[in-house]
């Protein structure tokens, strides 16, 4: 059908997706639904007298000429462009499919849920697992000549237990993200990183005030490293309004500073031989030692940027390829994926002994609504813990944090040695000195 | 379609079935800057299908190829039966429904050319663009839809609906040195080409303020007597209550029964607060729900005791109460889950006004606006996308970065004062929850005031 589809459209590139989902949901410890989601479509992009267009369709069995000329009509009001589609070459071994995580029955799936309810179980606590499988099948081409494809499998567990006393409402959650079902091993440290922050939890101490020093565990990280992904894509910097930008070869961070994308990363959730126009995955230094490399690209922001795709270009059915980062590694090393937990897990991954007072953010509510692409963010503890004189002395309430980013991360006071994977990031803990704590 | 819907019924062997199919046909039209990013025509189609037997659990299918519309009825029912369950899923009794619902097009965004479309978000982008040159960034987004949506269940109801819905939106950013900023325009209706036309002040608004924020302090941090405009306090009600009276929380947690028995009192008698599926042309409008209940207006909140709550049949059956109509899928691949439609605060006296809120305030912030918000049930956030502080009794400088940490227990208490002049909120994007992200919701509320609440910032 690929080739079928390029002959027709003339200078293309296409994608075309299956995926099969089955997902089980245990509700209040209760396994209570299970479902399936077969969902299969096809994306077309056409240059046309020198303007793009794209298309796209769930139909079963699609009218290929309605396609092309739908992409056609779309590319008659695009805007010129110099798409040059990359010809065929080799791609890197990257495993992306998983026997085990394909053949697992639904009964697999429920005992997989079933036990991890139990392990969580506790008296007071209302527990909920979802566990998702995916396997999909990806095939590109385009008509410089270039095919790719893969087929891959997908997991997730998630685990969260909500525990109400009174008008105290504590939630915690964690999961597991990955190509093949979860280890024991990784089933316990799911479990554990879940109990030991509940169990920190229980008490409530009155929130400090002031510049203090905060630890932000993987999970408290979003709040920070989400505008450094905006400040990092070629997009952003194409808009001119990328803080980056103009930083390239620059000591913007503190040299303990080192982001990475790495699609082909061992056991990476987001790993894939190549992206979604037929580039093929290869790492892309972002910041190194706190001095700014480069940036992620796509084909169309690589074209109008005059720089290379760096192989982000990922797309759905319905619109254009758009920049998304794959496995993203922010740590103190470029090379810093693969230390893993420093058994046993620590909340604070072992940054608050010298810490005479401050906190431990584990979850921020409303991360991405502030003024994101200016670095500053100012958002309420949804889960945190005090620290004094070196200890965690109980979780706060109604207390805030602010701070800029690009003002903190010119100085970091360390990084954890509890490093891990959540969802396709990969990051210790962090601690930042002189962020703003603000009580009612 | 409805009869092939009723045949493929018809073969199923579980004691409750539903499908839901729906074709949705799409146009967007999206700028950056000055450049065209796409311009595109979509149709996605679909299929799903729900079964229950007694004693088992939900068996759910979803599919875009409706040939495979028998097979998935035979696999939902097959997943059913694949959970057991030691307490039964009841549904609360419902009238079966048979209707054809088709709201008004207002305009069928089918008949307009890409092209028509393009010049219109093209106006509206320059708008902003027009405004400085500190505007550096823009995005122009529109956006429509027109669904049509088929529903029938084992007990009776069969339902056609069309569903139209547009949205134009843009983001600014204006940029200066170090510093830069945005403003947020986003307009969305359950309506079609006729209404989104005329919109060019309210874009090049947002642009002028993402400038004068450029010079606007960060607003400090603390406890401040906060009044909330119209738009932000409608924000506030989604997340500060709405969340909380969506009965999926609450059925299966005996602790979350006690914490939100009806009765118990969550504000001062100025506070009245409900949500309406049923109300006249608005975003979170629809006849029916995608459980085929209809929809209605549902006091949660009256003179500050809790009165109701939001529900599915299966919440509703668990807590012994009635359907309202809340049972939400945003498209074929999601089960329907407990949702808002159009959630508000009532007026309060009939008069009162902004100025009424603020006389009496000696330091305190005017908070406009909204960037969004996020709540975990007791503690929750809402963004401004600009706030001016109150000195005096008067609106003062303009400050940035107003975030509010509201608190369920105490920030609702604290609502001591609530203006007569109450408007709707339409905007675009919407609620996401269980991985259901946008649903068309709409908020409304008139300006109120909290006694008390924390502002983040540097203190």
């Amino acid at each position: 059908m690929i080739d079928r589809l390029l002959a027709a459209a003339g200078h293309a590139d296409v994608l075309w997706r299956r995926e099969e989902r089955t997902a089980i949901a245990f509700d209040a410890g209760r396994l209570k639904t299970a479902g399936i989601t077969e969902e299969a479509g096809i994306n077309l992009r056409v240059v046309a007298a020198g303007r793009m267009g794209v298309a796209g369709t769930t139909a079963a069995a699609p009218d290929l000429g309605e396609l092309v000329a739908r992409a056609r009509a779309s590319a008659e009001l695009g805007e010129d462009l110099d798409l040059v589609f990359p010809p065929t070459s080799p791609l890197p071994h990257v495993p992306t499919f998983f026997d085990r995580a394909a053949d697992a029955s639904l009964d697999d799936l429920i005992a997989l849920g079933r036990g991890l309810v139990e392990r969580l179980a506790r008296e007071g606590c209302q527990v909920n697992v979802a566990i998702e499988r995916e396997v999909g099948e990806t095939a590109v081409g385009n008509t410089a000549g270039a095919r790719g494809g893969y087929a891959a499998t997908g997991v997730g567990v998630t685990a969260e237990i909500i525990r109400i006393a009174a008008d105290d409402v504590l939630m915690i959650y964690d999961q597991y993200v990955g190509g093949d079902l979860p280890s024991g091993d990784a089933l316990e440290a799911l479990a554990r990183s879940i109990e030991m922050r509940l169990e920190a939890a229980l008490t409530i101490v009155s929130p400090p005030e002031g510049a203090l020093p905060v630890v932000f565990t993987p999970a408290g990280l979003a709040a920070i490293v989400l505008p450094l992904e905006q400040a990092l894509s070629g997009k952003t910097v194409l808009q001119g309004s990328s803080p980056l930008a103009a930083k390239v070869g620059e000591q913007a961070f503190d040299p303990r500073l080192s982001i990475v994308d790495d699609p082909v990363a061992p056991n990476g959730p987001a790993s894939r031989p190549l992206d979604d126009e037929c580039v093929p995955s290869a790492r892309t230094a972002l910041v190194e030692r706190g001095i700014v490399r480069g940036f992620v690209y796509d084909l169309e922001t690589a074209a109008r940027a005059k720089a290379r795709s760096t192989g982000h270009g990922r797309r759905g059915i319905f619109g254009k390829p758009q920049i998304r980062y794959t496995n993203l590694i922010v740590g103190p090393g470029p090379d810093g994926v693969g230390a893993q937990h420093a058994a046993p897990l620590q909340l604070g991954g072992g940054l608050i002994s010298d810490v005479k007072d401050g906190l431990i953010v584990d979850d921020l509510i409303g991360v991405g609504q502030g003024n994101v692409i200016g670095g500053g963010f100012s958002h309420p503890v949804g889960l945190a813990y005090r620290v004094q004189g070196g200890e965690i002395t109980g979780r706060v309430k109604d207390a805030a944090v602010a701070g800029n980013v690009y003002d903190l991360l010119k100085s970091i006071a360390g990084f954890g040695t509890d490093g891990r994977w959540l969802g396709s990031r990969w990051s210790p803990s962090l601690r930042l000195d002189g962020v703003s704590v603000a009580r009612r | 379609m409805k009869d092939r819907l009723a045949a493929a019924l018809k073969t199923s062997r579980a004691d409750y079935t539903e499908i839901r199919v729906e074709r949705t046909w799409s146009s967007a039209v999206t700028f950056r800057g000055r450049r065209l990013e796409t311009a595109t025509v979509s149709e996605d189609q679909g299929g799903f299908v729900r079964a229950l037997d007694r004693g088992c659990g939900w068996g759910i299918a979803s599919f875009t190829s409706l040939d495979e519309l028998p097979a998935m009825v035979a696999r939902a029912h097959e997943l059913s039966r694949a959970i057991q369950l030691d307490r039964p899923i009841h549904l609360a009794e419902t009238v079966p429904q048979v209707a054809d619902a088709a709201l008004d097009l207002d305009g069928d965004v089918r008949g307009i050319s890409l092209g028509e479309k393009k010049k219109l978000i093209e106006t509206y982008n320059g708008a902003m663009l027009g405004v400085s040159d500190a505007v550096v960034d823009t995005q122009a987004i529109y956006r429509d839809e027109v669904s049509e949506v088929w529903y029938v269940n084992s007990e009776g109801t069969a339902l056609a609906q069309l569903r139209p819905e547009v949205t134009v939106s843009g983001t600014a950013i204006a940029r200066r040195n170090g510093t830069i900023e945005k403003g947020l325009e986003s307009i969305g209706l359950r309506k079609g080409w006729r209404s989104v036309h005329g919109l060019e002040e309210r874009f090049r608004v947002v642009a002028q303020r993402a400038v004068e924020l450029l010079d606007a302090p960060r607003v400090q941090g603390g406890a401040y007597p906060v009044i909330l405009d119209n738009e932000l306090a409608g924000v506030f009600v989604h997340e500060a209550f709405g969340h909380l009276s969506e009965a999926d929380f609450v059925y299966e947690n005996p602790q979350a029964r006690e914490m939100m028995t009806l009765g118990r009192r969550f504000g001062k008698p100025v506070l009245n607060v409900g949500d309406n599926g049923a109300a006249t042309g608005l975003r979170g409008t629809l006849p029916f729900d995608d459980e085929g209940t209809p929809t209605q207006d549902t006091p949660l909140i009256k003179d500050g005791i809790l009165v109701g709550r939001l529900h599915s049949r299966e919440t509703a059956a668990a807590l012994g109460e009635r359907p309202t109509g809340n049972a939400r899928a945003i498209s074929f691949r999601h089960p329907p889950i407990v949702r808002m439609t159009n959630t508000y605060i009532a007026p309060g006296r009939k008069g009162a006004t902004l100025q009424d809120l603020i006389k009496d305030v000696k330091l305190g912030v005017y908070a406009c606006g909204a960037f969004g918000g996020q709540t975990m049930l007791e503690n929750f956030s809402f963004t401004a996308a600009w706030g001016h502080m109150i000195r005096d009794g008067h609106i003062a400088e303009m400050v940035k970065d107003v975030v509010l940490a509201g608190n369920l227990f105490q920030t609702l208490d604290r609502i001591d004062h609530i203006a007569g002049d109450f408007t709707w909120n339409q905007m675009g994007g919407g609620c996401g929850k269980g991985g259901q992200f946008p649903l068309a919701v709409t908020e409304g509320a008139p300006h109120v005031r909290i006694e008390e609440i924390l502002v983040g910032g540097d203190v």
